[in-house]
């Protein structure tokens, strides 16, 4: 069995740990191409709600300029752009070989991702109350789905990050688990980099 | 596994690699309060009720500063080896891009152009 | 390791040997077999549609029968077979021709293959549970919706457990080609196959994400009553029509374009001589790719986009015609003056090219858009599509079956057989398309179950039918010749074909599961054939002999795929019988156990990646001293055969 070296001296942790075996240069490269999959994944989900935006049934139904508050999505942005500012932490905490402090900010980047999920949860169910759902209508059914994948990636995200937080924890750092918290911060900043255009072409163009 | 870096380094070489991260560390947190910035300017135009045709490109414009920013210094592209990176997501969004453009203009809604 | 070492594996152990495994040749072999399959259930519907069709008024196929066996011919050649055959051949030669030990992701290597079997039989229990999707393979949204029970939600279903499959093997070629190289092995000295996989793998990363999304606008419609088609709640179907041919048209290309790279290599192969115009081969690869992304909307000219959308649609589908008539110019310009060996591959190779373009020319004429609303829906379509795709994938196939096998099995398919199969195949092509470009400017439309007496289709429609006959019995002396060769196991050695130019044939055969004892270094292009010219035939190493690190075989990947195919049931029969489900499912029996089922599939996927993702999985090292012994083995054996 292959082994590998945990509690690093820091003389001699790699300058870029994540990249410094063949499997972390992959993941690095197979990761990119990922997300570049999932910027085009987004992209159809936003042709698709573009299409389909404010296209009800009958008058009665709500619609986008009825609906968003831009409040509620301004408190929602500084959760999730405060949660990816700390996964930065994480990350330079990494590189600098200090086990603790990474965790710790890890932990705080959860806390912050649950409190933005939560946000969206209310947002879901209030709007539920007004009767606009999934079913209502096509505005409805691409409005969850566009919203809903996006906190789908949050969900796997915080899940991620915690199992993470949790196996490492007797482990500690080695060049092995800092690939993998490397990948699950790009993954995180890369749900940030997808709500800024979703606070900006569903929300704030949407109750212009 | 076999290609961890064994060099050893030296307790000036340490100290200035740890130097350099700050600074850039520096730098993380002058983005991170410009993307804040961005933030609030866009949300502050559509509140403030300004003319739509006016402030629909400068809030896309805003969002798309604020992503490079996210790119270019949280996710590191700014740094060496990311040439892919840069490639796949340029080209990613140039088709993310086209796709949206497309849906707005031909999914026969109004006139077909 | 127990092949090399010549020990028989009882059944259950070669068995668990390929649930669990992450080497890319037994991939390879997974893809082939499962592909083949595939393949040959393909052959079999499509020999369907032409005995219904051999003679007017005919009812031999119902008309209902006749829409689900044509669906299913499509979807099954282009998800099942066609693109997992590819995946094959990927598997087994890439990383050989780059110099890797392995591909960049073992274990998502298996975890592709294994959805994409499980989605494939998932799509294929639709026969037995109910009925086929029949609304045709590109499942047009207006048709899809409305068409009756649960055909369409085992297309839906196993096309997103077959596409995730697909992504993820995108994935790992693009890593694998970008980081694994050998030293020396720059892009610019990769062999085109290598070239044109890289290209197809980037297809299929930025084509699959929108057809993920597509068949989930239309999973959520029949399944979890959500409005995107649903026009009277505000839905818009021209959507699927977008998101489907966004992902289609790259689609063809991610099929063309490794098929060019077989023929590629096969043409200066047997030419003995180098590609002609390496760089511009390149370059026409990469700008087909990128070209392929922005022509989607014409397979939609008769929608009523517009004109302005039509004539932007109409110009860049010209402009692909530029870098195709670029490599067919270099192709011809690599057999001219070389010194030419008449073998199966080649033969494939040299009818590809008149059969190619014969389909090429009739795709710039459907791309004129005023006299595409002529062509559109008739049978000039179904001739012209299948000159690209028979004329130029399947041929790729063929050929590319023939000349790896010997990498693939270790042994030689029989030459005199595989010449019969070429010519018959060949004829029998042309025989049943080519007559079609005519029935299609007759006015025959395509997707119709039958036709009358008296319409002057009946000669063409026998011509036709005689045609697909020919290619079955091609593909059945194909079975005889593969069923020969391996009752026969006639063993062949390192570069069987004797005029190997890159670096995977001047491996041993068969090639132990660490590829490369030594890493290799490459000095040029087609290295193996600089190495014969200029050095001693041999590659040299770029280093000493050292322990080499290998990936842990996993059960996961299996587990994971199960999972989603447990999944899929539960989803596929959630809305029968509910209230707010379409009326194609409404009035159907209501299955209270699905919301369970479906939960159940997910949970046991999601365990199962917890799980890898939980366990430090790293590996173990092949020591120095087994290597060492292995080579001198292998240099006994040679020294044997001299």
């Amino acid at each position: 069995m292959a082994e590998i070296r945990y509690d690093v001296p820091n003389e001699q942790w790699p300058v870029h740990p994540e990249k410094a075996t063949l499997e972390g240069r992959n993941k690095f490269v197979g990761f990119w191409t990922f997300l570049a999959g999932e910027t085009v994944l987004f992209a159809s989900l936003f042709a698709t709600y573009l299409a389909l935006k404010d296209q009800v049934p009958s008058q009665e139904h709500l619609v986008a300029a009825d609906l968003y508050h831009l409040e509620l999505a301004f408190v929602m942005t500084m959760f999730l752009l405060t949660s990816s500012l700390t996964s930065v932490f994480a990350v330079y905490h990494m590189r600098n070989n200090n086990f603790g402090k990474m965790q710790l900010w890890l932990g705080i980047t959860v806390l912050l991702g649950a409190g933005f999920l939560a946000l969206e949860i209310y947002e879901f169910v209030e709007y539920v109350k007004l009767g606009h759902t999934f079913r209502s209508s096509a505005f409805g059914s691409a409005f969850y789905f566009l919203i809903g994948t996006h906190g789908f990636h949050v969900i796997v995200g915080l899940i991620w990050i915690t199992l993470l937080i949790i196996r490492n924890a007797n482990r500690g750092l080695s060049v092995y688990t800092a690939a993998k918290v490397n990948t699950a911060s790009l993954y995180w900043h890369f749900i940030d980099v997808v709500w800024v255009f979703i606070f900006t072409i569903v929300y704030l163009l949407g109750v212009l | 596994m076999a290609e961890q870096n064994h060099e050893q380094l030296t307790e000036s070489q340490l100290k200035y690699l740890r130097m350099e991260r700050t600074k850039e560390m520096r730098i993380q947190m002058i983005s991170f309060g410009l993307m804040i910035f961005l933030t609030f300017i866009a949300f502050a135009l559509v509140a403030l009720e300004i003319d739509k045709n006016f402030v629909i490109p400068i809030v896309i414009g805003l969002a798309f500063l604020q992503v490079v920013l996210q790119f270019y210094y949280f996710m590191h592209m700014k740094d060496k080896g990311h040439e892919f990176a840069k490639l796949f997501i340029l080209v990613g969004m140039y088709f993310a891009i086209a796709f949206v453009v497309c849906f707005i203009m031909i999914v026969w809604i109004g006139n077909p152009i | 390791m127990a092949q090399v070492k010549g020990k028989k594996a009882g059944f259950g152990a070669v068995l668990w040997d390929y649930l669990t495994t992450v080497d890319h040749k037994k991939i390879a072999i997974i893809y082939l077999v499962a592909g083949g399959f595939f393949f040959a259930l393909g052959g079999i519907e499509a020999m369907l549609i032409r005995a219904q069709l051999a003679v007017p008024n005919n009812d031999f196929l119902s008309a209902g029968l006749f829409n689900e066996v044509i669906t299913m011919h499509g979807t099954t050649m282009i998800f099942l077979a066609a693109m997992p055959l590819l995946f094959a051949f990927m598997n087994a030669v890439v990383p050989l021709q780059i110099g890797a030990r392995d591909v960049a992701f073992p274990f998502l290597n298996s975890l592709g293959v294994w959805l994409f079997v499980f989605g494939g039989i998932f799509l294929n229990l639709s026969w037995f549970l109910g009925g086929a999707p029949d609304a045709g393979w590109t499942s047009y949204a207006s048709l899809s919706i409305a068409s009756p029970g649960h055909g369409i939600d085992f297309y839906a279903v196993g096309l997103q457990i077959a596409g995730a499959g697909t992504l993820i093997s995108g994935i790992n070629f693009v890593t694998t080609i970008i980081t694994m190289r050998a030293p020396g092995m720059t892009y610019m000295r990769m062999p085109l196959f290598t070239w044109t996989t890289l290209v197809a793998a980037i297809l299929i990363v930025f084509a699959f994400p929108p057809l993920t999304i597509g068949v989930f606008l239309l999973m959520f419609d029949r399944m979890f009553g959500s409005n995107f088609f649903i026009v009277e709640a505000g839905g818009n179907t021209i959507i699927w029509e977008h998101l489907f041919w966004i992902f289609g048209h790259p689609e063809v290309y991610v099929l063309i374009l490794p098929a060019f790279g077989i023929f590629s290599e096969i043409f200066s192969t047997f030419s003995r001589k180098r590609l002609f115009g390496y760089s511009a081969m390149v370059f026409a690869t990469v700008l087909i790719g990128f070209f392929g992304f922005m022509v989607w909307a014409h397979h939609m000219f008769t929608v009523g986009l517009g004109p302005t959308a039509n004539a932007i649609f109409a110009l860049a589908t010209m402009a692909i015609a530029v870098p195709t008539g670029i490599k067919i110019f270099n192709w011809i310009a690599t057999i001219w003056g070389g010194s030419i060996e008449f073998t199966t591959p080649m033969l494939y190779a040299l009818a590809f090219i008149p059969s190619f373009v014969m389909g090429g020319v009739t795709g710039i004429m459907q791309a004129a858009a005023p006299a595409d609303y002529q062509y559109h829906d008739s049978y000039f379509i179904v001739a012209h599509f299948h000159y690209v795709i028979v004329g130029g994938v399947v041929f790729a196939l063929l050929a590319g079956l023939h000349f790896y096998w010997p990498i693939i099995t270790g042994t030689m398919l029989s030459e005199k057989l595989g010449k019969i199969e070429m010519v018959i195949f060949f004829i029998g092509f042309h025989c049943t398309f080519l007559i079609q470009h005519w029935l299609g400017l007759w006015g025959m439309p395509r997707r119709v179950f039958t036709y009358l007496d008296g319409q002057g289709y009946n000669t063409a429609n026998m011509i036709s039918s005689i045609g697909a006959a020919l290619m079955a019995i091609a593909v059945i002396i194909l079975l005889i010749n593969i069923i020969k060769t391996l009752v026969k196991n006639e063993k062949v050695g390192t570069d069987p074909w004797g005029d190997g130019r890159t670096l995977e044939w001047s491996l041993p055969i068969p090639t132990p599961y660490y590829n490369f004892a030594n890493t290799p270094l490459i000095r040029g292009i087609d290295a193996l054939a600089l190495e014969k010219e200029e050095g001693d035939g041999t590659i040299p190493a770029a280093g000493p002999v050292e322990a080499i690190h290998m990936p842990n075989n996993s059960f996961i990947p299996f587990m994971i795929s199960f999972g989603l195919f447990v999944a899929g049931f539960g989803a596929l029969y959630f809305a029968s019988g509910k209230p707010w489900a379409i009326d194609a499912v409404a009035n159907l029996p209501e299955k209270p156990w699905a919301l369970y089922v479906l939960i159940a599939g997910l949970a046991i996927t999601f365990i199962s990646m917890g799980v890898r993702s939980w366990k430090d999985d790293l590996g173990y090292y092949i020591p120095k001293e087994e290597l060492e012994a292995d080579l001198r083995e292998l240099e006994a054996r040679e020294r044997g055969a001299k």
